[in-house]
């Protein structure tokens, strides 16, 4: 068995295969829960997974890896400063993971190894194996990844990768750690033949036929990276914000947080990281009152300056976007991706006189 | 896409330890080092300097920092803030932040005691390029508690003063009772390779000196601006103005260098509050140059 390997698993398989790695590890898959609501959840059994669902609002890859809320470490004063590091995560495999979260999952990966490792992801990261799980169809209509290179299946990046083909599952294997949870399931597996890839292959065809968001970014690139965008279309965009923080809190690339000392019953203090959001006004104001970013307009910049500046594809590797369709769903005001790049399009037509160059930043 | 387009390169100089660059002592960046408080100056009616030493001799090995530097401090029961060190870097043993009494944190430091204890994460930051702009003339503009970050940096300078041109300090304050470092700027005016201004914004009548903003000081400066560098540090206001006035006192761009202040939590390049455009100040920064700052539009003046 090597990387790069494409096998199949049967599905009256999926059971034994999946029982046989609980016993390494814990299994974070789809579930039922709440009124028929399909969430990833911690599941006793495999038989608990869903494999037919649709998308979940809540991203999974950055909710297990970077949890919405962290504790670093507890410490308690006395005669001496006694901290507590917080203790090892155990092993988990999320499975069913969607390709748009895998790719924002390696984004992060990225992002909190370079330069500078941060210790409590990179054990979370070291501990997970992602079996992602090919959208035969779009799930959503709000999905653009086919936009943004994340989606509806995966090249690489995956540790390993399923395609439902109907009694079966086509097993990509992507990853050294992906072919460390398979090799011991071999008995499982079998070869592929080759109408399974033919049949791949035409599932790939009809998913990408049938997206219909379209996002446009690199248009958006141009203008953003070379600070075109007028202010005012900036305040306009942001004139709408509620301050609710649902784009940023679920979108599965965004990594800001705050720290906090939260104190326990005990006498002792816990320090914590916690999501934040650069659409709160309190992210940049300082201790003296002043603001770097006073208005909405400056801080929906700032959103889109991160996801779609060519400074920071140049530092990550990619734009922030993969796609997912999250902030598509959860703004009320429309200040998602594709809109925003819409607006931002259309705005430059109205506010720009055609003399200006979008290009001259390359110069 | 070209891969012509490259990031702007950042010069502001490179220390010699960098906290989770060249190492962490405490096995992980967010856990700081404990320090004890030795000494309590109490500076102005809301700031104090604390005086710090680590308490474990590792710890305090490992610990060196260049002028510019600043380092998180946890008050513990509140959190942690950034705070630039303030103290003379020569001295090894340990070192001196200068805290104004504003937020949660700051409050809560207020009411420490010498002998009780703080947790230090540093040194985070590039430093004042001390090193490049030997041989120069140096001026110093800094308003209010800016005077800390560029303290380190005056004595430095002091200490080899043979290395560097002319050396002028502009330094303002609101009021007479806001200036800091007072038994230092008495010293620095005796001496008579180093001339001092000062100015306040708002006099009483024990105040002689100056009255006005502080780049009303800069017609009193002599200077070849040709063979100069400025160091800056103060409010936003006044970096903007100060920096305005030293290019049209034909200083170039990249001779003007300023130290920027943001909102920080993480110190290492992840929590993205101190983010200025694509650039992270904790781990970038806080030392540019005016050159450097318009590279960015987010600070563009």
């Amino acid at each position: 068995m090597n990387v790069g390997d494409k096998l199949i698993l049967k599905k009256n398989n999926v059971s034994d295969f999946f029982y046989s790695l609980q016993e390494q590890m814990q299994l974070i898959a789809p579930k039922q829960r709440f009124a028929g609501d399909v969430v990833f959840d911690l599941v006793n059994s495999p038989d608990e997974i869903v494999w037919e669902y649709g998308h979940d609002i809540y991203p999974p890859g950055k909710r297990y890896l970077f949890p919405h809320y962290e504790d670093m470490f507890s410490y308690r004063q006395g005669e001496q400063i006694a901290i507590d590091v917080a203790a090892d995560v155990p092993r988990q495999a999320i499975v069913g993971i969607r390709s748009c979260d895998v790719t924002a999952v390696r984004f992060q990966e990225r992002f909190f190894s370079s330069p500078i490792v941060d210790p409590f992801y990179k054990t979370r990261s070291d501990n997970t194996v992602l079996f992602s799980l090919v959208c035969n169809e779009p799930p959503k209509k709000d999905c653009f990844c086919i936009c943004c290179d994340a989606g509806p299946y995966l090249e690489s990046g995956f540790d390993v990768q399923l395609t439902d083909l109907g009694d079966r599952f086509l097993y990509e294997i992507g990853s050294e750690k992906g072919l460390d949870v398979s090799e011991p399931r071999e008995k499982y597996l079998e070869a592929s033949t080759e109408q399974d890839i033919a049949e791949r292959k035409r599932i790939e065809l009809h998913a990408d036929s049938l997206f219909q968001t379209a996002s446009y970014i690199a248009k958006a690139i141009i203008y953003i990276t070379s600070d075109e965008v007028p202010d005012e279309v900036w305040e306009e965009l942001g004139s709408t914000c509620f301050r609710c923080a649902a784009c940023t809190n679920l979108c599965p690339i965004c990594t800001c947080y705050t720290v906090d000392d939260r104190p326990e019953p005990d006498g002792s203090f816990t320090r914590c990281r916690s999501w934040d959001s650069c659409q709160y006004a309190g992210f940049t104001r300082e201790a003296s009152g002043h603001n770097p970013r006073p208005t909405f307009g400056s801080r929906v910049k700032r959103r889109f300056y991160h996801k779609a500046s060519f400074q920071y594809i140049m530092r990550d590797g990619r734009h922030g976007c993969v796609g997912c369709g999250r902030c598509v769903s959860s703004c009320l005001t429309k200040l998602d991706l594709p809109s925003v790049v819409k607006r931002i399009r259309r705005a430059m037509h109205d506010y720009i006189e055609p003399i200006s160059k979008p290009t001259a930043f390359l110069e | 896409m070209s891969t012509e387009v490259q990031a702007p390169t950042l010069t502001g100089a490179k220390p010699r330890n960098m906290w989770g660059v060249t190492g962490v002592p405490t096995g992980n960046l967010y856990v700081p080092m404990p320090a004890v408080i030795e000494k309590i100056i109490v500076e102005t009616p809301d700031t104090k300097t604390f005086r710090l030493r680590l308490e474990d001799p590792k710890h305090a090995e490992w610990f060196t920092w260049e002028p510019g530097q600043f380092v998180e401090v946890s008050v513990f029961g509140a959190g942690e803030a950034p705070i630039g060190f303030a103290s003379s870097p020569l001295e090894r043993s340990w070192f001196e932040l200068t805290v104004v009494n504003r937020g949660k944190v700051t409050g809560l430091m207020h009411e420490l005691k010498e002998g009780d204890r703080v947790g230090i994460r540093g040194p985070l930051g590039n430093c004042w390029p001390l090193e490049d702009i030997k041989g120069k003339d140096i001026l110093i503009i800094s308003g209010g508690c800016g005077l800390a970050p560029l303290r380190p940096a005056i004595l430095y300078i002091l200490a080899n003063r043979e290395d560097y041109g002319e050396f002028w300090l502009l330094y303002g304050a609101r009021t007479p009772a806001d200036i800091n470092y007072k038994y230092d700027l008495v010293e620095w005016e005796k001496r008579n390779d180093f001339h001092v201004l000062q100015t306040v914004d708002v006099g009483d009548e024990s105040w002689t000196g100056n009255v006005g903003v502080v780049t009303t000081l800069l017609d009193q400066v002599k200077l070849d601006a040709a063979n100069a560098v400025a160091l800056t540090c103060g409010p936003p206001i006044m970096i903007k103005f100060a920096t305005l006035a030293l290019v049209k006192m034909g200083f170039s761009e990249d001779r003007v260098v300023t130290s920027l202040e943001r909102y920080m939590k993480c110190g290492v390049g992840k929590c993205g509050h101190c983010c200025v455009n694509h650039v992270y100040l904790c781990t970038e920064g806080p030392v540019f140059t005016y050159a450097q700052l318009q590279e960015f539009p987010e600070t563009r003046a």
